[in-house]
């Protein structure tokens, strides 16, 4: 093999190494801001769940107990600025309050019903999307190469979940 | 904060084809009547053709992506499309519908399901039908194909063991959605037939007749067996494909919806004598909500409608799969001493799978997933 064919020979080599990498970063990408759109939608919805939950207060014959549970820990729930680990813990207590209170209640909860349910939903395709961007970070090629920028690595949110989609069979 | 609830385009596509009857095209144009019902503007893209007068779709809402090819996959024969005349024809349907959700089944086929995901911009919500695994093709096919799980918004799986699939073999998580049926459609059909039951009792089988892992060979060997007590009893058999059945089976082969409605309400006891791999078992769920006795094999999709094979309240009676002696017990076992009570569960059970509430399940996950969708298409999924 003469000068130029080697020469060629490394610049296709290069060209393929290179469309794979730039592939990887997209893929790294994606994943990574389907991270952050996921965590947004959690967000917006487990704030929901709570404030529907505070209108639990407002209906008609509740005892003054059970409105004291809800809106403490909707409340807790609600809380500006709360850490990650605290943040966790009382939307879990507000899941725990609502699969207790929820079932006595002889009024309608349709309105909260539904935002218990997206909650839910929200917070599996979060943490399926925090899975996939941390498998492509665990990957060699985007280790080395730093394919994942300096964004920190996203987390799961752990929380006790209301009821997913049982509340449509009592329907 | 005040619901929105605008009328969503949604793009939906089935990667089987349309001029044979199956689980999942049922199931495609159940969804599609109910999002049409519900207001929104379904589009469905399947291969063959659909036919005006038993459909149950509009056919401007409907788009043929081609003949299908035949191929032997997953035991069964499934007629599917690739290439690039039918990667064409896909990505002229996404580029014409303007949707802003598409939702895929059976995405991990090689059939247009898997064109439609490589080539979609919009959000994508997909359907797991097959509890089937596939790690071995997953790493063959490798990053191409994981790329193309990688842009799956929301997944849903029909059953807990199509779950488990979906999260062992792709890595990724899916919410348990089961199919839909019609309850009034069969339900309000069982109550006019019920008196007519019974002096001579008929079982009944449906599924696809040449298939092995529908078990139609279990349920012929145990006969014999099961008419050396019921020497009245009538075998009735219906489904595609070509079998020869003994002298006391009736093979009625392939049937409409309204047929399929009328023999499981005039029916004594339905049999599910599947071998494997059967992901949800629709048909058995409307035998459930006709109000027919279930005798069924113990298969992780079926458990799961029946509930647990120990459990004093499961809704029908099981038997080891592939076993013709236990399946011939237990159909003597429903005949000789019935259990209106449990059947009247069963049929209760089968009422939480009609289509108003799955359907709205599913527009559940739609909305969760057009909430976590870039800008341009989250507008819609506000409220």
């Amino acid at each position: 093999m003469n000068t130029p064919e080697i020469m060629s020979l490394v610049i296709i080599v290069v060209l393929i190494l290179g469309w794979r990498i730039t592939w990887l970063a997209t893929r790294v990408d994606r994943a990574n801001a389907r991270a952050e759109r996921t965590w947004a939608a959690l967000d917006a919805a487990l704030v929901r769940r709570a404030q529907r939950a505070l209108e639990l207060v407002l209906l008609p014959g509740i005892d003054p107990a059970t409105a004291l549970l809800v809106s403490d820990a909707a409340a807790a729930a609600l809380e500006p600025n709360l850490s990650r680990r605290d943040r966790e813990q009382a939307e879990s207590d507000l899941s725990h309050v609502l699969d207790a209170v929820v079932p006595t209640l002889s009024a309608s909860t349709n309105k909260l019903d539904p935002e218990r349910a997206r909650a839910s939903i929200c917070r599996r395709l979060h943490n399926d999307a925090v899975a996939t961007a941390l498998s492509l970070r665990r990957r060699h090629t985007v280790r080395i190469l730093r394919l994942a920028g300096r964004a920190a690595a996203p987390r799961t949110f752990e929380m006790a979940d209301g009821p997913e989609l049982g509340w449509l069979r009592e329907r | 904060m005040t619901e929105q609830r605008r009328s969503l385009r949604v793009g939906i596509v089935c990667p089987y084809s349309f001029d044979v009857p199956g689980g999942v095209q049922n199931h495609v144009l159940g969804l599609a009547r109910y999002l049409r019902q519900a207001g929104h503007q379904p589009s469905v893209l399947a291969p063959g053709e659909l036919d005006p007068a038993a459909a149950t779709l509009n056919v401007e809402d409907f788009s043929s992506a081609g003949a299908a090819m035949p191929v032997r996959y997953n035991g069964s024969v499934a007629r599917v499309n690739f290439g690039p005349l039918s990667a064409a024809r896909v990505g002229r349907w996404l580029r014409k519908g303007q949707f802003d959700l598409l939702h895929i089944h059976e995405p991990i086929t090689p059939s247009i399901s898997l064109l439609a995901l490589w080539a979609a911009e919009q959000p994508v919500v997909t359907t797991f039908h097959t509890a089937t695994p596939r790690s071995r093709s997953m790493q063959l096919a490798g990053g191409v194909l994981s790329a193309a799980i990688e842009k799956i918004d929301a997944g849903i799986a029909v059953s807990e063991s199509a779950r488990n699939v979906v999260v062992q073999h792709l890595g990724r998580d899916a919410v348990v959605i089961p199919n839909g049926i019609q309850f009034d459609a069969f339900a309000g059909h069982a109550a006019a037939a019920t008196p007519e039951r019974s002096s001579h009792p008929k079982l009944i089988f449906l599924g696809r007749l040449d298939e092995p892992r529908k078990g139609l060979d279990v349920l012929l060997a145990a006969g014999p067996l099961i008419m050396e007590s019921h020497p009245h009893l009538e075998v009735i058999v219906a489904g595609q494909g070509h079998r020869p059945v003994p002298p006391w089976c009736r093979s009625l082969g392939m049937i409409s919806e309204e047929q399929k409605i009328a023999l499981l309400g005039a029916s004594d006891v339905f049999v599910a004598p599947h071998l494997e791999r059967e992901s949800f078992g629709i048909v058995l769920l409307e035998a459930m909500a006709s109000g027919v006795p279930i005798v069924a094999s113990e298969l992780p999709s079926f458990l799961d409608l029946l509930g647990p094979a120990q459990a004093e309240g499961r809704l029908g009676e099981l038997f080891v799969a592939g076993d013709h002696r236990d399946l011939a017990r237990a159909v003597r076992q429903v005949l000789e001493q019935p259990n209106p009570l449990r059947t009247a569960r069963a049929q209760q059970a089968a009422r939480g799978y009609d289509w108003s509430s799955v359907g709205t399940a599913v527009l559940a996950v739609y909305r969760a997933a057009l909430s976590a969708a870039p800008r341009n298409f989250a507008a819609k999924g506000a409220g």
